[in-house]
């Protein structure tokens, strides 16, 4: 039986963020942004989604007198993943 | 990269992708093994040309360049990941505060113990380097590191059937357990890059 996709992170730049997160401690924006090759508007809009569905904490400082914005995955967003991937293995793999 | 929805098949593939392209990025310091390696060459067999030029009460002043690269390393480390704003990572994480508390351990031993240590200085320094290579080749899952660990251990307990006179010899031997595997880690890097 086919599970549920979480709405979330089936999206390509969400799903893109979220595994970079995954597998980093902390990262910020425009490191993500090169990774991504997304538009700075487009990548805050998704941010502000994920950060809204509790998946991504946010933390906005300044370095050196320059804004910086670092992002990580939450213990939420990290459940998220784990479940999304065991669902998508049931799309790949139907038992 | 555009917002669109995936198939699962695309999902999957884009998560393996993303994760793989992050976890090879990490094992781009070949060069710093590198640095390590023939700093400890250096060192040793500074050392050893002066013990053997009977310069007993100065032969262990070249053991200063390990604090000096350790500071040097840090601050390299420290510009690289401002400069090109890399996240960090837990690994990355790991592996540094396990190499400052290693390294720091190490020159405690040296400066203040080596007496009551002795002869035992070389193979104990040895075992510690043997430690943190093969825990370094686990976490970045490269063979020869690991090989390079398991082979400096097992070195290392042999050294303490070295004579003394050759112990800073056999510390400079023990030297290529890192260059090696960085030489190593730089072509593969390189040959990915291709």
């Amino acid at each position: 039986m086919f599970k549920d996709l979480d709405p979330i992170l089936h999206s390509q730049l969400r799903l893109s963020i979220v595994s970079i997160l995954m597998s980093v401690e902390e990262a910020n924006f425009s490191f993500i942004k090169e990774e991504t090759k997304a538009t700075s508007g487009n990548l805050s809009i998704q941010i502000k989604k994920l950060q809204d569905a509790g998946y991504v904490k946010v933390e906005k400082s300044f370095i050196n007198n320059y804004p910086n914005t670092s992002l990580s995955i939450t213990k939420k967003g990290m459940e998220a993943f784990e479940n999304y991937v065991n669902n998508l293995k049931s799309y790949i793999n139907p038992k | 990269m555009k917002n669109s929805t995936l198939t699962p098949e695309e999902s999957l593939l884009l998560i393996t992708k993303t994760i793989e392209e992050m976890k090879q990025r990490f094992k781009n310091n070949g060069h710093i093994l590198i640095f390590w390696g023939l700093l400890t060459f250096v060192v040793a067999m500074s050392q050893f040309t002066l013990y053997n030029f009977e310069y007993y009460k100065i032969h262990w002043y070249p053991s200063f360049l390990y604090p000096l690269g350790a500071i040097y390393m840090t601050v390299y480390i420290w510009k690289e990941y401002k400069k090109k704003k890399l996240p960090k990572t837990l690994i990355g994480n790991i592996l540094g505060k396990m190499g400052w508390l290693i390294g720091l351990n190490f020159m405690i031993l040296g400066f203040f113990f080596s007496q009551k240590i002795g002869d035992a200085t070389a193979p104990v320094f040895l075992i510690f380097l043997a430690f943190f290579i093969f825990l370094a080749g686990i976490s970045i899952k490269f063979k020869p590191l690991i090989i390079s660990g398991v082979m400096l251990n097992l070195f290392a307990f042999a050294t303490f059937y070295v004579h003394d006179h050759y112990l800073y010899l056999v510390m400079a031997i023990g030297s290529f357990a890192l260059t090696i595997p960085g030489i190593l880690l730089n072509n593969a890097r390189r040959k990915e890059n291709v």
